[in-house]
């Protein structure tokens, strides 16, 4: 992490673009700028700029955010949980289409509809989502109508400002017609960043499966009459989860890096959409803690796994 | 050769692709030549002709400056090959060193080297090309140096996990006990025992870095106008593509068929190079 955070300290600071042009605004006076220069604690040399700001990040401040002038931590919080729950939604949908789609391609190995599966498996990690999500618009949106084009609530003053999980919350706290609302906005987006997995989802399931199938213990099961589909959904599936781990994991990082692009698309106010904005305008303390923030995000998810692992694998708890 | 030989057997998936790909290059390099509009690439625009939809003298329609989307779409072709081959090439060429040191030395030099190419691991994928393309500022070079910088780090692993293994084989055991030097031992034997899994690699690589650039193009990072890059030609519809579909939507799909055919070419090396590995 250490090293995480000095690539970007210091990469951040070679940003094109005046920082203090855009603290002050349009047309500064000289005063002005000395204060900004002074405040912003920028007429020290760069080492002791990485010093305090290491300080102040163990201390939990991640400084302030030039371009909207509030404390960089409140604003990530806030949209934490956006982009929380939308990733989260599509990894949940990408593993629920996913997984028994691999199974059931590998049970059907060689016939039609697995080379169906197969090619679409194919296919699907040659998109550019992005582009994905513009198509689902203009399909869903545009012809159909059937969903809304962006953002998280059809009236923001309902919910409160993007406030939390809306679609836990609602449901904890009962409140149906703002969780329908909620999923509805949600369907589009996370339909678009699952279709982004899914498939490197079915790919890994196929192949863990298959090669499952050669194992001499699945044969035992055969020979005593279970059909294969049995066989697979019984027990087989099991041996597929390690890899099947490993690669949601790895997927879950992708999907972080694909909220730079579908959050920009669908409007939706999470910490990908806020770190576009940052880039756009040389925001350097918030594209730190942008960056900081996805990269924790990350090697927390590598240890949520490696723990899963161990409980689905007794053989590595030894 | 023989593998070319191997890649353009007849009717093979790979050929198609090869020929794809090889056709796509050769029609965008003399699109400026043939293409009525030829001058829309220098980012002319007729907006008496904006939004027309796809129709015999504009195949693929026009956009909102009432430039051909076909000329565009074809003459960007050249835009992301340059870009995959480039960022492969970089990434191979830092990386293979760095990862051949560290498998053939051991000890310190591979726990630094492989310390240095962790950090940058811990990143999400495109998080790291992102900032990276920040930093530099938004242009297509930096977009290449971008992925480059942030891919090296796979190629120091794959080369290293190479080298760990040839390192011990009995002919360069043999080698070295001959007094060869460590860095005849590395240019010798290990590196061409190690190129295999770095040319499947590469290939799949230069497919996937089309899809990144597009990306950073389409947030603003990439190539700038008057420049044509797919994802750019995206972005630049993007306020009106909700009713004029063709304006996004072919270039989508040449992203598609590019990248596929890199990824075909891809398995089809691993499966030429590697016979152990029985296609399923």
């Amino acid at each position: 992490m250490f090293a995480v955070l000095v690539i970007i300290f210091f990469g951040s600071r070679y940003l094109p673009g005046d920082p203090i042009a855009l603290w002050v605004g349009d047309h500064p006076t000289q005063e002005q700028i000395d204060n900004a220069r002074q405040d912003l604690g920028l007429d020290q040399n760069m080492f002791r700029q990485f010093i305090e700001y290491s300080k102040k990040l163990l201390a939990g401040d991640m400084g302030i955010s030039l371009r909207t002038h509030q404390p960089v931590k409140e604003e990530l919080t806030r949209r934490f949980f956006a982009t929380f729950e939308l990733v989260t939604a599509s990894i949940i949908l990408a593993i629920i289409i996913g997984f028994p789609l691999g199974l059931y391609s590998a049970t059907q190995k060689g016939k039609p509809i697995d080379k169906i599966i197969k090619g679409f498996a194919y296919l699907n990690i040659s998109f550019p989502i992005f582009w994905l999500g513009m198509i689902l618009q203009i399909l869903f949106f545009g012809k159909l109508g059937w969903f809304p084009l962006q953002g998280r609530l059809s009236n923001y003053e309902d919910g409160g400002f993007e406030t939390g999980i809306i679609t836990l919350n609602s449901l904890l706290s009962g409140n149906w017609t703002v969780l329908a609302d909620g999923l509805w906005h949600l369907a589009l987006p996370s339909f678009t960043m699952a279709l982004g997995v899914l498939g490197i989802i079915i790919r890994t399931t196929r192949s863990a499966m298959v090669d499952t199938m050669g194992e001499p213990y699945f044969n035992t099961f055969l020979s005593f009459g279970l059909s294969t589909e049995k066989t697979v959904y019984l027990t087989g599936y099991k041996n597929t989860l390690v890899s099947v781990t490993t690669v949601v994991g790895l997927s879950y990082g992708l999907l972080l890096g694909g909220t730079f692009l579908i959050e920009s698309i669908f409007d939706w106010p999470g910490i990908g959409n806020y770190g576009v904005l940052s880039i756009l305008t040389n925001d350097y303390p918030s594209i730190i803690g942008v960056t900081l923030l996805y990269a924790s995000c990350f090697v927390l998810i590598n240890f949520i796994i490696d723990i899963i692992y161990v409980l689905i694998d007794p053989r590595i708890r030894k | 050769m023989e593998i070319i030989k191997q890649l353009l057997r007849p009717k093979s998936i790979t050929s198609y692709a090869l020929f794809f790909l090889v056709f796509l290059l050769i029609l965008s390099i003399f699109i400026p030549f043939i293409s009525p509009y030829a001058e829309d690439l220098q980012g002319a625009v007729h907006f008496e002709i904006a939004n027309q939809q796809p129709s015999i003298s504009h195949w693929f329609g026009t956009d909102a400056a009432g430039r051909d989307m076909f000329t565009l779409t074809i003459g960007a072709a050249i835009t992301s090959l340059k870009i995959a081959l480039m960022v492969v090439f970089i990434s191979v060429l830092v990386g293979t060193p760095f990862g051949l040191i560290a498998g053939t030395f051991g000890g310190w030099i591979d726990e630094i080297i492989m310390r240095v190419a962790d950090g940058f691991l811990a990143f999400p994928p495109l998080v790291l090309p992102i900032m990276i393309t920040a930093v530099l500022g938004p242009s297509l070079e930096n977009v290449i140096l971008g992925i480059a910088i942030s891919w090296f780090p796979w190629y120091v692993r794959i080369a290293r996990a190479q080298a760990v293994v040839v390192k011990n084989y009995d002919f360069v055991l043999v080698s070295k006990t001959l007094g060869a030097s460590r860095l005849h031992i590395i240019i010798k034997h290990i590196l061409p025992n190690s190129i295999s899994p770095i040319v499947i690699q590469g290939s799949i690589d230069a497919g996937y870095a089309i899809l990144i650039s597009a990306g950073l193009s389409f947030i603003g990072l990439g190539a700038q106008p008057p420049e044509v890059e797919w994802g750019l030609l995206i972005t630049q519809s993007r306020v009106q593509f909700l009713n004029y579909w063709w304006t996004i939507t072919f270039p989508g799909l040449f992203i598609i068929f590019t990248v596929m055919c890199f990824n075909i070419i891809g398995d089809g090396l691993r499966d030429i190079l590697n016979p152990k590995i029985v296609k399923d």
